[in-house]
């Protein structure tokens, strides 16, 4: 420590060191200090560590006690910045620090050490060395010694790497494996024995690309395509998180990505409209409507709508969609920014707020005020005809609502002033259980203060009724419980007794299962229902909630009277209503209900109008402020909206001021300057072929991932790519006609593989394919393709069953998530991807979680997989229906089961012993018992020991 | 144990090498296939000497209210039914200040219990009676004023990133004790608020996942780990399908020698198949005593339910499960204990939990596993000491709550901590969320600042870059 020397005794070095070092040592050098630690940024072991402060600027302003950070923190007054964070000081400690800071924080520790800055990481300017950003340069295809191995320059660029290291390259895979690759590569599925036939038997030199070629135009290939972008897409049907709502129209969005890959739509134009869509020029309404549901890519993420700071919930999503458009398009961890600068990337945060700018400029959210937040529904525009037809219907119904609506304002009216009309018997107490629904009479209300019960008006339910003697206005309230027994909407009914002295404000809060909503009522005016009740509004209680209704008598000044509280079933309002009293009012709720009838069926038997997920320019566009440590509350100087500096080619063009700026961000991470976003994507395409991308980290093109095995061959791929026109079809086609694809991937048994696999065991060289896993989807359709179960026909639609009809932003489509039994045989790409409740294949075999973009994934081998194939109902049903199915085939012998069981399952027929093990099962079981059925059931279990033996789950 | 397979020594060698039969082989780092390439799941050596050796957390899902249970607040009696200015979570995170509240008394009478003198309230008798074994953290604060936001943050450190549950960490950090059973198993977990993703293992590798047995709605007696049993087949028949498979996957091995991929899936059936054979045993509480069953209220409601989840948690234990969380709570949007409107109903759920809980506490202690297992009770936050919309229930308090810790390593009958007179805010010796797992996994052994794991290009750990570890409630 440094002594006090050389300052005058009065210029407070006695005080700070007496009183104010001390303090400091003991309660903010733990994490405050070069010895400790240096948290936010900020050192109070110097003089210069408090003048530069820390990430939220400098902590003290000498002389000025309010305006220092420091100060602020210590007093506890604000919410987000309180020092020290587990025990606030005590007073005369605040007190002896305020009178420093006062006193011009007098410091004489000038001579430690320097502040906290220094970073590690890169600079923009090295960064654009750096592979990733560099621009493209077209790579001639190398020089080879043996010039015969290459089919295709891509070959070329392989076996140039494979000779400089003195390796071999693995024969060709038999042509049985081969086509089993293409076939679950291209289309998910496997051939049929007889495709496989028919392929091994086809000499000529064309065959396999003209089996290229057949699966590249099948339907099927964007299902399995589709299904790779879908995940990086984080594509789910339900938002997870906290309470996770169901995403209804999320399947629009998974067959726009398998459409897209059907029609080989241009890679341009396939990220600009998933980023900007609805900003885009459209020729008609189907382009539009594609168009809208594209921009569901920025909507469908694992939004927690249920945090309550909506301003935190604009930033987390803001955060979770530059994730994804960062790893998905640019292959850059972007979200590490949003705190600090990147640590190892050259991300400035002030890159980060750039991009924020534009999507806090994007509308996400319906509104920023629900309780529980919602996405936006957009409605889609039909074709001419159908759109003309639909708005037709559309008006009829807005009249017919109209016309429901003037019925019933001369219902109220018309019972509102019939008070006295006796079949609500005003004037006499009636039973509460006489009256329809539930209803919950004041005796049975949680009484919070002085409430006086009377009978003075005889016109009440149960009884009496309570009133708050017109004092202690804000002290009481009333809360009713409704008993709800079963989940749904209910309308819910207030009772009272009117009278000239009432309060003309009463503030009820109707708390249900979506949120809370308070409604005022003025109680000098007659209860429009029969005299007796008003209605709050119709709202969802879930059974054995935590619902009320809670009448206060805060902010009134008349009298506040409560009767009753009445829960009466939507469905069961009709009946409630035939109750009201006179002709007019009958009349009128006959029509109501005629009226409400035909709206009904007309809804049914009409056009639904489709909605998309998707998102929108807000109504306010604006540069961001950046947020210091990513804290909404603490915020710094504003970045003007942009792009990632680092991957600029040129300057940062000016973004629109009327327009978010999405338009462009699309247009340059698509812009054929840019060589990161076709890097990022040719990549991924090799590792959906190969198993492993040139650049292994599919999602991290950074500093911390791998660099490309390939550098000049990732070049000259994307700019294939770019001058093809950005088809990835033409791609896969070129990929897989190289000899490299086609290479065998288990050994051969010969010196050859035995070097290559020693020279470089992981296969960074492709040197030979990789033996890959079966992805969830694949194992499954897999199982179901040999069952004959698979239902190819359908090909996609909303596959949720239950979710036709349920308003797409409300709860209630939760419990369809909860209780969802999955039954269905479709393709995998369309069973409902709920991110709370998957399907338990896809959970066990590496498919479970949704939240963030997969390139790559995982491929584990853990016990509960061995126990879902040796026990779970759907392999033992299926293996039961394949069973079934190979005895209807004709296949007499055990022998041609077995040999057919193996060529369906695996792909080929047994090896001997292998034959020789199934004959010696199968005989074995059918010596016990020697009807159809025991013999059906053994089989049933051969299939299943097939799927359930290592080389079913692997892909040659 | 049945041992239906003589196993040769091959055999017995490769399922000890591979564990749980976990082997990572893409999509992985180099650093973790080097791991993987031992066996992940093996007892690993901690940072330094633990304390303890597994952790058993009760869930008390939705909130309880400490202000009615633990913390004990005289003025809450003195100033009951007076409209004074808190600054509400709720209000604050939506308007940035607080607003006027109705200071409401505890429901329940407090006593001062055992020989520490802790004030437990009747809520919960049974508790009350061993306040003399577990240390009471009055200063607990969190982030998340909504369910789902806090009920992540208590169980991954994060509102709303994917991250993964702190079971995960721990099994993770310290690999199990026995192979033959997963190393983190949550009984009864809610679909809700949070569901699957606050017991999985997001980026850490999927052998660290937690294994659900039953889930909420269905009652423990039916609650298994799933797959475990064969619908059709009888034990006989499925031995001689499993030698089949065994045979037929030894064959493919031979037509790829050496094929590590192959040997782990091969692996991975000889693992199931002993799990199959020893996890209903673990789960099993029919054999036990009838004066255990008569402890844990089990046979009786309205204990019988919990009780059971208690008393499996305790057998899990014994056999070796490093993080077992026993759930009281159920799928709604207001889980069990959130009481908004109806602070009486706090009872019904007390009924039903009290009596297990303190049955398992001294179930421990009789077998001496209390002094290295961690017993956590609690929820995700507490409640406000006034009334919500000056109501009669109570709305969420993340900013002041109680939980108490039993167990290895821990002071027993001590109280840390306090929160303000009323009980709303913590104020002295404050715990955040993120410092109780950091106190946590350090009794494990774990240091929570170097318990990381490498994904997108950086290291992450449970604690982000925060926790304190709270060394004063340390034995």
């Amino acid at each position: 420590m440094m002594p006090a020397i050389g300052f005058a005794a009065d210029d407070g070095i006695e005080f700070f060191e007496k009183q104010v070092r001390p303090i400091l040592i003991e309660r903010c050098y733990e994490c405050h200090s070069q010895e400790k630690k240096i948290k936010g940024g900020l050192r109070l072991d110097t003089k210069a560590g408090w003048e530069q402060g820390g990430d939220s600027g400098p902590a003290i302003v000498p002389g000025n006690p309010d305006a220092s950070l420091a100060i602020k923190a210590i007093r506890y007054t604000d919410h987000d910045l309180q020092m020290p964070p587990k025990t606030k000081l005590s007073d005369t400690e605040i007190e002896t620090l305020t009178q420093w800071v006062k006193r011009g924080a007098p410091d004489p520790r000038v001579q430690a050490g320097g502040t906290a800055s220094g970073k590690a990481g890169m600079t923009v300017e090295e960064g654009r060395n750096f592979w990733a950003f560099k621009p493209a340069a077209k790579p001639a295809a190398p020089t080879v010694k043996d010039k015969s191995w290459p089919q295709t320059d891509l070959d070329r660029f392989i076996l140039s790497k494979l000779e400089e290291r003195k390796m071999r390259p693995a024969p060709a895979a038999d042509r049985a494996t081969l086509i089993r690759r293409a076939y679950f590569d291209l289309i998910g599925l496997p051939p049929t024995p007889e495709q496989v036939d028919a392929f091994v038997k086809d000499k000529r030199k064309d065959a396999f690309e003209r089996v290229v070629d057949e699966l590249l135009a099948s339907p099927h290939f964007g299902e399995r395509w589709g299904r790779h972008w879908l995940d990086v897409a984080r594509f789910a049907e339900s938002s997870g998180g906290g309470r996770t709502l169901l995403f209804k129209d999320a399947w629009r969005f998974r067959d726009y990505v398998i459409e897209a890959f059907n029609n080989d739509m241009p890679f341009a134009q396939f990220v600009r409209e998933q980023i900007a869509g609805d900003l885009l020029p459209h020729r008609d309404a189907a382009e539009r409507r594609r168009q809208l549901i594209a921009t569901g890519f920025l909507a469908l993420g694992p939004t927690n709508y249920e945090e309550q700071d909506k301003g935190m919930l604009r930033m987390d999503i803001v955060d979770e969609q530059l994730d994804v458009i960062g790893k998905g398009f640019l292959g850059m961890t972007i979200a590490c920014a949003r705190c600090h600068d990147h640590k190892f990337d050259p991300i400035p945060t002030r890159d980060y707020y750039a991009m924020a700018g534009i999507l806090r400029s994007t509308r996400t959210l319906f509104n920023y005020t629900d309780n529980v937040a919602r996405w936006i529904d957009t409605p889609l525009p039909l074709d001419p005809e159908a759109e003309r037809v639909m708005q037709e219907h559309e008006q009829k119904i807005s009249a017919l609502n109209k016309q429901i609506a003037e019925a019933k304002a001369r219902e109220k009216k018309a019972s509102g002033t019939v008070a006295k009309a006796t079949d609500m018997m005003v004037g006499m107490p009636i039973a509460a259980e006489s009256l329809p629904g539930v209803v919950v009479d004041d005796s049975r209300a949680k009484v919070v203060g002085d409430w006086k019960k009377s009978q003075f008006s005889k016109s009440y339910i149960g009884d009496g009724y309570l009133h708050d003697q017109k004092t202690g206005k804000g002290e009481k309230t009333l809360t009713f419980m409704p008993p709800v027994a079963k989940t749904g909407r209910y309308e819910v009914r207030l009772a009272y007794i009117t009278g000239g002295d009432r309060a003309d404000n009463v503030p009820v809060t109707i708390f249900h299962a979506d949120g809370e909503e308070t409604v005022r009522v003025n109680q000098r005016d007659t209860p429009p229902i029969g005299g007796r009740f008003i209605s709050l509004g119709q709202y969802r209680f879930e059974a054995n909630g935590e619902g009320y209704v809670l009448i206060s008598n805060e902010g009134t000044s008349g009298f506040v009277v409560v009767d009753a509280v009445q829960f009466i079933p939507v469905q069961e309002l009709a009946k409630a209503q035939s109750g009201a009293a006179n002709e007019v009012a009958q009349k009128a709720a006959a029509e109501v209900k005629r009226m409400e009838a035909e709206l009904k069926q007309l809804r049914e038997q009409g056009p639904d109008r489709p909605q998309a997920m998707s998102v929108r320019d807000d109504d306010t566009i604006s540069d961001t402020q950046i947020h210091i440590r990513g804290s909404i509350r603490n915020l710094g100087q504003t970045v003007p909206r942009g792009f990632l500096s680092v991957a600029m080619q040129g300057p940062q063009a000016l973004l629109p001021t009327a327009q978010s700026g999405r338009k462009e961000l699309a247009d340059w991470i698509a812009s054929p300057e840019n060589p990161l976003a076709a890097r990022v994507y040719v990549n991924r395409v090799w590792a959906w072929l190969f198993g492993a991308g040139l650049v292994r980290t599919t999602e991290n093109f950074g500093t911390t991932g791998e660099a490309p095995s390939h550098p000049e061959l990732l070049d000259y791929l994307a700019l294939r790519f770019i001058e093809e026109g950005g088809s990835s079809k033409r791609l896969i086609r070129e990929i897989m006609l190289s000899r490299a694809y086609q290479l065998a991937s288990i050994s051969d048994g010969k010196k050859a593989w035995a070097q290559s696999s020693a020279a470089d065991p992981e296969n960074r060289l492709f040197w030979r394919q990789n033996r890959r896993r079966m992805e969830a989807e694949q194992l499954r359709d897999t199982i179901l393709a040999i069952s004959g179960a698979l239902n190819l026909s359908q090909r996609g639609g909303l596959t949720i069953a239950g979710a036709g009809k349920i308003d797409a932003n409300s709860t209630e489509a939760q419990s369809i998530e909860y209780g969802y039994q999955f039954t269905d045989t479709l393709r995998s790409v369309y069973t409902p991807a709920f991110r709370n409740k998957r399907l338990e294949l896809f959970e066990v075999f590496d498919f479970g979680d949704i939240n963030a973009p997969v390139g790559v994934r995982n491929a584990s081998t853990v016990a509960p997989q061995a126990l879902f194939l040796m026990n779970h109902p759907f392999v033992l049903e299926q293996a039961e229906v394949a069973a079934s199915r190979a005895l209807a085939s004709g296949s007499r012998t055990e022998s041609a089961l077995v040999d057919l069981a193996y060529r369906t399952a695996l792909g080929r027929l047994p090896t001997p012993r292998e034959r020789d093990l199934a004959m010696r099962f199968l005989d074995c079981k059918e010596n016990e018992r020697q009807d159809a059925e025991a013999r059906q059931k053994t089989l049933a279990q051969f299939y299943q020991t097939l799927f359930a033996s290592a080389d079913f789950r692997h892909i040659n | 144990m049945k041992t239906p397979f003589p196993m040769t020594r091959r055999h017995a060698l490769k399922t000890v090498a591979c564990g749980f039969g976990y082997l990572a082989l893409a999509g992985l780092t180099a650093q973790n296939a080097a791991r993987a390439a031992s066996n992940p799941l093996a007892a690993r050596t901690p940072h330094f000497r633990p304390r303890a050796k597994r952790v058993i957390f009760l869930f008390m899902q939705g909130g309880v209210s400490h202000v009615d249970s633990f913390d004990y607040k005289p003025t809450l009696y003195k100033k009951d039914g007076e409209m004074l200015h808190f600054d509400d979570a709720r209000a604050v995170a939506k308007t940035g200040s607080g607003a006027a509240q109705r200071v409401m008394k505890p429901l329940w009478e407090f006593k001062q219990r055992g020989q520490s003198g802790r004030w437990v309230s009747e809520l919960f008798p049974h508790m009350a009676k061993h306040a003399d074994d577990y240390c009471v953290i009055h200063s607990m604060h969190t982030e998340g004023v909504a369910h789902g936001p806090a009920t992540l943050f208590l169980h991954t450190g994060t509102t709303n990133f994917i991250r993964p549950s702190i079971g995960s960490w721990v099994n993770y950090g310290l690999g199990t004790e026995n192979e033959n059973l997963p190393g983190f198993v949550t009984i009864s977990p809610s679909s809700g608020n949070g569901g699957p993703r606050n017991y999985g293992n997001a980026f850490l590798p999927p052998v660290y996942q937690g294994t659900a047995i039953g889930r909420s709605g269905l009652p423990a007696a039916d609650s298994t780990i799933r797959n475990l049993a064969n619908s059709s087949l009888s034990f006989s028949e499925q031995r001689k399908q499993f030698e089949l498979l065994r045979a037929i996957n030894q064959e493919q091995l031979r037509r790829n020698p050496g094929d590590q991929e192959l040997e782990a899936v091969i692996n991975s059936y000889e693992l199931a198949w002993r799990m199959q054979n020893n996890a209903p045993e673990a789960m099993d509480i029919s054999k036990e005593s009838r004066s255990t069953l008569e402890m844990y209220g089990i046979g009786e409601e309205p204990t019988d339910n919990f009780g059971r989840q208690c008393l499996m948690a305790r057998r899990l234990c014994e056999a070796g499960v490093r993080y077992v969380q026993v759930n009281y709570g159920d799928n709604s949007n207001n889980p069990a204990w959130d009481q908004h409107s109806n602070m009486p109903k706090h009872e019904e759920h007390a009924r039903k939990v009290d009596k297990p809980v303190a049955a398992l506490l001294a179930d421990l202690k009789q077998r001496g596993l209390l002094e290295d297992t961690i017993v956590w009770w609690g929820g995700e936050f507490g409640r406000t000491p006034y009334a919500q919309n000056n109501g009669t229930g109570r709305d969420h308090n993340p900013g002041g709550f109680t939980v108490w810790l039993a167990g290895g390593g821990i002071k027993p009958g001590i109280a840390y901590g306090a929160t303000d007179e009323f009980g709303h805010a913590a104020i002295e010796n404050k715990v955040h969320m993120h410092d109780l797992h950091a106190t946590i996994l350090h009794l494990l052994g774990l240091d929570h600042e170097k318990l990381t794991y490498r994904f997108d290009g950086r290291n992450f750990r449970l604690t982000d870059v925060y926790g304190h570890v709270v060394k004063e409630i340390m034995a």
